[in-house]
């Protein structure tokens, strides 16, 4: 029997899909003989009563789930996400810099630093890449912070407001598709498989609606994993094999034939009758990698 | 060799990377992290930057490793801190934005505002500590600094064997007749002196042979 804590934040709770997921790890852990407890901000000194965290609220070096990671870690918990796989997938720089080192299918993508930031450096990438580009701020998430750009002004714009928080930015190739794949992985293996539609017109998953503060989703369409382009699977894995072996969520795209890797995220989302729709075991297999 | 060149480059060596601010995604971090990954020994390395910065993380490895830490409290409610704590108590950010200094509160009202502005209107935990003796803040460069106090001195020697964080400042609280670890920041570039800048070169003599020094 496994004592598994589960941080979460307030927000993980705003919608009831998410909720409704987060009720069925619970379900399902104490199904399988497992104590599994919500564990809130205030709650970190009870982590070393605990045998395993599992994280739900977002995840970055600077946020309270980074703190609670590491401790848990410290205190030799069975942790997801892992303090290395939130500190590589937060930061699509350290990430995209490991594909390249080990050659992991991936989008075109340049580095661009603070102080490089001028008018050649910029001719230069559209001349290599092409117009529109893809501006990429190494926090990015939930499609936030991505910004395509097509002229030199708005560039500059962009980046000057990325640079803000961050000395270095990615810059890639602009590769519109009707979808972006979505593969689950745990511990090396694949456990979902789902198609992120993009909304109407828009290019991105998430995407803000014009002259409102709100954002637009596409659909979810999921698939049983066996019946995913098994060339898909092998990039997914791939990717993850350089990350971690925790839970990721695996974004790729079609390209001439083949796959390449849009990032690989740490935190993927799981929301009810959406990832878990055709492999509904999902909520067993994290359970099981959790309780050892 | 300057941050943004040490960026472009593949140099493959020992990396001694020399900043007064090593805050996440800034260039000292990069350069930490673009040395990692080609394969380089770093001082320091990109994980210690993440983990000095996030006070709970800090003092739960400084703990680890046998340096004197008080009980501490990672928290959003000034209630608990109250309830857990009482007064006097030294507040201290764990946010993403607030990288200097602490307050410190003797009474509810103090609490509140400390908890409330260091929180981010309670957004972020703050770590609570008791205030029970004298705080000391010093400058901590490779692990040297200008207290007296042997054990002040010793809390700040550990401290860079397990961060090898080179430039530093450092608050130890003495407590009647022992020393505990409380805090950790960047160093602000005004509060460099030439006397600690003497140091740095003393230190990095010490390994010039031996590493790239980028800052």
């Amino acid at each position: 029997m496994a004592r598994i804590a589960c941080f979460v934040e307030k927000y993980n709770f705003a919608d009831s899909r998410e909720e409704e997921a987060l009720k069925s790890f619970k379900t399902v852990a104490e199904r399988l003989g497992h104590e599994f407890h919500f564990m809130f901000r205030r709650d970190i000194s009870l982590i070393p009563k605990y045998d395993a965290l599992f994280i739900r609220a977002t995840t970055d070096p600077l946020y309270t789930a980074y703190v609670f990671s590491k401790t848990a870690w410290e205190y030799g918990l069975r942790v997801i996400d892992d303090p290395k796989s939130i500190q590589i997938c937060a930061n699509k720089i350290h990430q995209y810099k490991l594909f390249e080192k080990f050659d992991i299918p991936r989008i075109p993508t340049v580095f661009l630093n603070k102080e490089e930031l001028h008018h050649k450096q910029i001719l230069d990438i559209f001349e290599d890449f092409g117009k529109p580009v893809v501006l990429k701020a190494p926090y990015t998430s939930f499609s936030r912070y991505v910004e395509k750009v097509s002229c030199e002004a708005s560039f500059r714009d962009v980046a000057r407001r990325f640079f803000r928080k961050s000395d270095v930015l990615a810059v890639q190739k602009f590769m519109p598709s009707r979808f972006d794949w979505r593969v689950g992985v745990l511990n090396g293996e694949v456990l979902y498989v789902c198609k992120y539609m993009m909304p109407k017109g828009k290019w991105k998953h998430g995407a803000k609606r014009r002259g409102k503060p709100s954002f637009v989703w596409g659909r979810t369409v999921s698939l049983k994993r066996e019946n995913a382009p098994a060339r898909l699977r092998e990039v997914a894995l791939k990717a993850c094999s350089v990350v971690g072996s925790g839970l990721y969520g695996v974004d790729l795209k079609e390209a001439g034939g083949d796959y390449v890797v849009v990032e690989v995220n740490d935190n993927p989302s799981i929301y009810k009758n959406s990832e878990d729709l055709r492999d509904r075991d999902i909520y067993e297999k994290v359970i099981e990698y959790l309780a050892g | 060799m300057k941050p943004a060149e040490f960026l472009n480059s593949s140099v493959r060596d020992f990396v001694l990377n020399i900043n007064n601010d090593y805050w996440y995604m800034k260039a000292g971090y990069y350069v930490s992290l673009h040395a990692e990954l080609l394969g380089d020994k770093v001082i320091p390395p990109s994980e210690n930057i993440i983990d000095a910065s996030r006070l709970p993380v800090l003092l739960v490895k400084a703990s680890k490793a046998g340096i004197p830490v008080l009980h501490y409290l990672v928290t959003d409610s000034a209630k608990q801190i109250m309830s857990e704590l009482g007064f006097p108590v030294a507040i201290f950010a764990v946010n993403p934005f607030i990288q200097h200094g602490y307050r410190t509160a003797a009474n509810r009202t103090a609490l509140y505002k400390a908890v409330k502005s260091l929180s981010m209107n309670y957004k972020y935990n703050v770590c609570a500590q008791p205030l029970s003796g004298e705080m000391v803040s010093f400058k901590s460069i490779f692990g040297r600094c200008e207290v007296k106090d042997e054990q002040v001195k010793e809390i700040s020697r550990r401290l860079y064997q397990i961060f090898s964080i080179p430039v530093c400042k450092l608050h130890v609280q003495q407590v009647e007749d022992r020393a505990y670890l409380c805090g950790f920041e960047p160093l602000r570039k005004e509060e460099i002196r030439p006397s600690d800048l003497k140091v740095i070169s003393e230190e990095v003599l010490r390994f010039s042979g031996k590493a790239s020094m980028i800052g």
